[in-house]
């Protein structure tokens, strides 16, 4: 699979802090790649770093197999994204500034800026000075001008702040058709881990400055699960089974599920066992979310 | 030229950019309503010390005369106005935030900074020809036309240039005062770049203005040594175009000096901003 952007040893010092250190991370096409990590976890300092906003202290960022810093127009000319609040020049209109910053990147139609507007649902303000819109609409406006000049890499700090529950669905919705539609990659910082469990199909988590996972998102989830939803009848008879198992513990049960909490390994096992027992199994799966594994990886970091 | 072109179209669609422009128009319009009221009583004064050795006839207070008198305060109001939009060329988008959209773009920073210091230089030269036109062409309907005698302040001497001179001069003093206004564009420039806010670099402007402005005309021994080494010094190089005869030497000189401190404010305005980090 082809790495759209890959960071080596990537670090970044402020005085005797380090923001972020030896981070290596690998960003695929066609991922929707979600970064996580608590508040000053560094997600922003690498995000910036990315985007040449800031001069890393060690390390290399690649970008569709080029040096970021040796080819900078030409890599970033591929790259649209939004660091932090999307800030716009207030006395100009939606449209004036969408064309004025677009322009900078290669020369845009007037058609593109009104499709870019037209995506997020803005073209009937487009005209409208920017001073004039919500902090949703200038979030909007922000995956606007990342999406005009049609980049292949999109980068987006916490694209859904401000944003209400259905701006946020169109938001999520966006990113996956330009995923899968367009075929775009996109980066993602975000503190929404709900939401990032149904658009990733790729994470790394940060804390401290410091890359504490990164993979696939079922893979990330299943490599330490431990809890598992079971279903199995009679589920009386299954349950007085596994309370003499010493690897087994049982949580809850509602009459229908059991929810138990397994050593690691042992999966199998249970599953041999209830059936040796004439105990049918219909289902057994973990049940890890991405709140549990990211306070496991985080041990419980405040602020998120 | 499409950086410099956003840079533009950016600086000249706020309002605040034509304050500047308002300032001006209005100190050049009262100064010379209140000079056509009392026109006698400023000859009076003027050619006092004159009047017993020489007659002096004709239109002297005329457009060209009240063009250089109001350009006697050149240094004093124009560096404030070129500071609040120089000083707010690069600082004004760490405030916004809009630098963090500008600066992700494939233009290099040299690039972007090329065209904001532009675009800083091409404000200052509207607005000293803005200045020029509005003191020539007001001047020229209240006033009319004719030679133009000057006394200089301290000396007892009287400058006479002929009616048909003073355009081609008049050119080339307004020139000179782009061009020395654009070191304080540079100054206000440099300090845009260091800042966040731009309250920082339009004061810290004025002060090194209004400093080097003082410590030049203190009559102090001390001072006076270093008098040659302030731009402020240089900034007086317009003024050489209405002697007698132009030093040309001298007003070269000057305009070298000015050059060397705009080529040095910008070489370190660029320096600065290539290595800073963006974390506003």
């Amino acid at each position: 699979m082809e790495c759209v952007l890959k960071t080596f040893d990537l670090g970044k010092r402020f005085g005797k802090r380090w923001a972020a250190r030896g981070l290596n991370l690998e960003v695929h096409r066609g991922d929707i790649f979600c970064f996580l990590g608590p508040n000053g976890a560094g997600k922003s300092t690498t995000i910036r770093m990315i985007l040449t906003l800031l001069k890393p202290t060690t390390g290399a960022i690649r970008l569709f197999g080029e040096d970021l810093h040796k080819n900078r127009v030409a890599v970033l000319s591929r790259v649209g994204g939004i660091v932090e609040k999307p800030d716009f020049y207030l006395f100009l209109s939606a449209f004036k500034n969408l064309k004025l910053l677009g322009s900078m990147t290669r020369r845009v139609t007037r058609d593109e800026v009104m499709e870019a507007l037209e995506r997020v649902g803005l073209s009937a303000r487009a005209g409208d000075k920017v001073r004039t819109f919500s902090h949703g609409m200038k979030q909007r406006l922000g995956i606007a001008q990342a999406l005009l000049t049609k980049p292949e890499l999109i980068i987006l700090d916490e694209p859904t702040t401000g944003l209400d529950p259905q701006g946020m669905k169109d938001v999520r919705e966006l990113i996956q058709r330009l995923a899968l539609e367009e075929g775009m990659t996109i980066f993602l910082s975000s503190h929404l881990l709900s939401e990032i469990e149904q658009v990733a199909t790729r994470m790394a988590v940060i804390h401290r400055g410091e890359m504490k996972a990164q993979g696939s998102v079922s893979e990330l989830l299943a490599r330490e699960a431990i809890d598992y939803a079971l279903q199995a009848a009679p589920i009386e008879q299954a349950m007085r089974l596994m309370q003499g198992v010493p690897w087994v513990q049982v949580l809850s049960s509602d009459g229908h599920m059991i929810e138990v909490r397994l050593e690691p390994g042992h999966a199998a096992e249970l599953n041999k066992l209830l059936v040796a027992n004439q105990i049918e199994v219909a289902a057994l799966y973990p049940r890890r979310t991405l709140e549990d594994f990211f306070l496991k990886v985080t041990k419980g970091a405040p602020g998120i | 030229m499409t950086l410099f072109g956003f840079e533009a179209y950016k600086t000249f669609s706020r309002w605040r950019t034509y304050i500047s422009f308002g300032v001006l128009a209005l100190i050049v319009v009262m100064t010379e309503i209140v000079m056509r009221v009392s026109a006698r009583e400023i000859i009076g004064s003027m050619m006092k010390i004159f009047q017993r050795d020489f007659i002096i006839a004709g239109n002297i207070l005329n457009a060209w005369f009240i063009t250089t008198f109001i350009m006697n305060s050149l240094h004093f109001h124009i560096p404030f106005l070129v500071t609040l939009v120089a000083g707010d060329m690069v600082s004004s988008e760490a405030t916004a935030g809009t630098i963090r959209f500008l600066l992700i773009r494939p233009p290099s920073r040299q690039r972007i900074l090329n065209a904001k210091y532009l675009t800083a230089l091409f404000y200052t030269a509207g607005l000293v020809m803005f200045f020029a036109v509005l003191c020539v062409v007001l001047g020229l309907a209240l006033f009319g036309s004719g030679d133009l005698i000057m006394h200089r302040l301290g000396q007892f001497s009287v400058v006479f240039i002929p009616e048909a001179e003073i355009p081609l001069r008049m050119l080339l003093a307004f020139a000179a005062a782009i061009w020395s206004m654009t070191v304080v564009a540079s100054l206000a420039f440099l300090f845009s770049a260091m800042a966040e806010n731009s309250i920082g670099p339009i004061i810290g402007t004025m002060a090194v203005v209004i400093c080097f402005l003082i410590f030049g005309n203190l009559p102090l021994h001390f001072f006076r040594h270093l008098k040659p080494f302030f731009f402020t010094t240089h900034m007086l190089l317009w003024q050489g175009f209405f002697d007698s005869s132009i030093r040309w030497l001298e007003i070269g000189q000057s305009a070298v000096i000015l050059g060397l401190h705009n080529a040095g404010l910008f070489l370190i305005a660029s320096i600065v901003y290539r290595r800073k980090d963006i974390k506003s």
